[in-house]
């Protein structure tokens, strides 16, 4: 029993108490024994000590930039360009004279400091009134030197506004589109992508499941083949197909359209699943005279609501998320989805950080939801088909 | 023995063998269930596969005659710096970019395998970034390594390291983009994770009876066991990163492709750039095919020298 190591072997011997004889043979005496487990303890507390400050300080790096994106979104114009950048979001304390809100400064005035509304700053000279007699105004400099006189007053305070700012703004000045346009835009083609590959997807993956014909296998090796091809080597022969040939450029149906034609990821994953689907189901429809049509959407087709849940899912994520299709096709703002209207809006340089990762925010909720709401059918998808954009 | 050996004339049309009417019947209604990939297959795939293929021999504007001339699209890529250029910052991306997420995507697997109180909540938070959609992650990343206004130099100056010019610094634009993927490799870490669930429980306790440590055990036990999964990862990581395209974009917008120095045109930018800016569509269509037969290539290569090092259970 000497051979055993002695601290994992007495579990074991908890475990199999027949086939190792008890380890207290090796443990020597009772003081011995209560000071091994008492270290073994510690050991183990540290252990889990070191993994759980590990596992938390990496799921900084995924957690901060998610914190990051929503506490910019709440940021007043001036608070987003702070430096050294702050966390909580801050803006100017505000009073109210005749109606109209002042921005409060602290004034080192010649009378030791005072708290005075801005009426309006030109050139560094700011025109200041106080709050309680608002008839009298005083002219400060805002700088004089290295010391600042006027110094404005700070509050942490969330700026709901920029969400509903962003949403109305268009990507740029003028073009009669909000980003409400282009989120519904991004919804319809959701919308319709997920129709399409529903229809177009399950036939094929039926007949790849449970259909014996010939030609059969050779065709399931090249609708895995095209999975290999680059989207660059088809491209442009699709986009002359459909802009110069169809002439649809600038509309949804080239987006829209393709997914009625099924696609090598969802056949494949449906094909997995339908094959699960026990045989002598659809046997037993066949020999009570059922055709193949009537024995996949009858049978089959109910059966499968999970895996149809989850090529929804993915179709949503795919269609929310494509940047490439509409870049291609959708060429006058009216008609840009989510992600074209985002690189629209930033490639302004507009500087509104604010309101982009407000546009942003609300560009990501969608998916965040139908995670929450669809954890399982997500992580089932990934794991079955190895998915990832 | 003499019935076996039929001697096989050729004629035309080639006599397919004779199908039975039950297989007859069969094949219609197999072909009638795959109609519509059958169709997709022909006018969005092998249509314009044998397109492309004929205008990377042209030079193809979609408003003007084409002119057929011959190999003169690919000479002119071997000729051409950007091209070279474009393909090194790819191979960058495929080289350091890939085996970095993969390596830490599996080690994020590994702690969340671990048994810690919390569990659920932590592989929610790894992997939530991965469903961001691109345009607002890469953003959301701009922002992020913005070098006065950015919150990741600011926490570097709180360890007292002064961060990079991330976005206009050639050296640090592409470590700038794979932090930005390895932000969103949620995905790779659930693969991960679900096959280390599947490593059996009974090699890791036949192990650990033989006395080897954590250590011993994952590097003999669990990284053999999931180095299937870890090719799985590899080649459909580089595949992607060789069309890597929508970060790029983003990132520096129509007008400033590559900035800076070049340092982000990816191959499928400047294949962009060609096609859709400059209307060289056959050119593109050059570089196209030169992308699909790298990728084979690479695909090839890993599939190859992979077989020393991947096993397959049972």
């Amino acid at each position: 029993m000497s051979a055993l190591p002695t601290t994992r072997g007495d579990t074991l011997a908890n475990n199999f108490p027949t086939l190792y004889p008890s380890p207290q043979v090796s443990l020597g005496t009772d003081e011995e024994h209560h000071k091994r487990l008492r270290a073994r303890k510690v050991r183990n507390f540290f252990k889990s000590l070191f993994s759980h400050a590990l596992i938390n300080f990496i799921g900084l790096f995924f957690l901060i930039p998610f914190l990051w994106m929503l506490l910019t979104a709440f940021k007043s114009n001036q608070d987003v360009f702070h430096t050294p950048p702050r966390w909580l979001p801050y803006d100017n304390v505000r009073v109210e004279i005749n109606g109209k809100q002042y921005p409060l400064y602290t004034i080192q005035t010649e009378d030791g400091p005072r708290k005075l509304a801005a009426l309006k700053i030109v050139e560094g000279i700011g025109s200041f009134v106080d709050p309680d007699n608002p008839d009298q105004v005083m002219e400060y400099e805002i700088q004089q030197g290295a010391t600042k006189i006027a110094e404005p007053i700070m509050e942490v305070r969330f700026n709901w506004q920029n969400f509903p700012d962003a949403m109305q703004r268009g990507s740029r000045p003028g073009i009669g589109a909000s980003f409400w346009v282009y989120f519904k835009n991004s919804l319809i083609i959701a919308f319709f992508s997920i129709v399409g590959t529903l229809f177009s997807n399950t036939p094929v993956a039926y007949a790849f499941a449970r259909l014996k014909f010939p030609g059969r296998d050779i065709l399931f090796i090249i609708i895995l083949a095209t999975m290999m091809l680059p989207f660059q080597v088809t491209m442009i022969p699709i986009y002359l197909f459909f802009n110069d040939f169809l002439g649809w450029g600038n509309t949804f149906l080239p987006l829209i359209i393709p997914t009625f034609f099924a696609n090598a990821y969802d056949v494949f994953l449906l094909r997995q699943f339908f094959r699960t689907i026990p045989e002598e189901m659809c046997d037993a429809a066949r020999v009570d005279g059922a055709s193949e049509w009537q024995i996949f959407t009858r049978i089959v087709l109910p059966l499968s609501v999970p895996v149809l849940a989850t090529v929804t899912v993915f179709t949503f994520l795919w269609a929310w998320n494509d940047f490439t299709g509409p870049l291609l096709f959708l060429t006058s703002p009216k008609n840009f989805t989510m992600a074209l209207g985002l690189q629209d809006f930033q490639s302004q340089r507009t500087m509104v950080w604010n309101q982009l990762m407000a546009a942003a925010t609300v560009f990501t909720v969608p998916i965040v939801i139908a995670f929450f709401f669809a954890q399982k059918t997500f992580i089932q998808g990934i794991k079955l088909t190895g998915l990832k954009e | 023995m003499e019935e076996l050996q039929i001697k096989r004339k050729w004629t035309w049309p080639p006599k397919l063998p004779k199908w039975s009417h039950r297989e007859r019947v069969n094949f219609k209604t197999g072909m009638l269930f795959l109609l519509p990939w059958t169709i997709g297959f022909l006018v969005f795939t092998l249509y314009p596969m044998v397109a492309s293929f004929l205008y990377s021999f042209t030079i193809y504007h979609p408003r003007q005659p084409n002119e057929w001339i011959g190999l003169q699209n690919y000479a002119n890529l071997l000729a051409d710096d950007k091209f070279w250029n474009s393909l090194s910052n790819t191979f960058y991306m495929v080289a350091i970019g890939v085996p970095l997420t993969l390596l830490t995507s599996f080690f994020c697997a590994v702690l969340l395998n671990l048994k810690v109180r919390g569990q659920s909540i932590y592989r929610v938070i790894y992997f939530l970034p991965s469903i961001v959609p691109t345009v607002a992650s890469t953003i959301l990343w701009l922002w992020i390594l913005n070098p006065q206004t950015g919150i990741l130099n600011t926490l570097l100056g709180y360890i007292g390291i002064q961060g990079p010019n991330w976005m206009s610094n050639p050296d640090w634009s592409k470590p700038g983009l794979i932090l930005l993927g390895m932000w969103g490799m949620g995905g790779t870490i659930v693969i991960y994770l679900s096959g280390l669930q599947d490593v059996p429980v009974s090699l890791l306790e036949a192990a650990e009876l033989d006395g080897a440590s954590w250590w011993q055990r994952l590097w003999y036990v669990t990284i053999p066991m999931v180095s299937p999964i870890t090719l799985f990862n590899l080649i459909t990581g580089v595949i992607a990163m060789f069309q890597y395209f929508a970060q790029a974009y983003v990132f520096r917008g129509t007008h400033d492709l590559g900035y800076p120095l070049n340092s982000t045109l990816f191959y499928s930018i400047y294949l962009y750039q060609n096609g859709f800016l400059w209307l060289k569509m056959g050119y593109a269509s050059a570089m196209a095919w030169v992308l699909f037969i790298v990728i084979l290539i690479c695909t090839l290569l890993l599939l190859k020298v992979s077989e020393r090092f991947t096993y397959y259970a049972g």
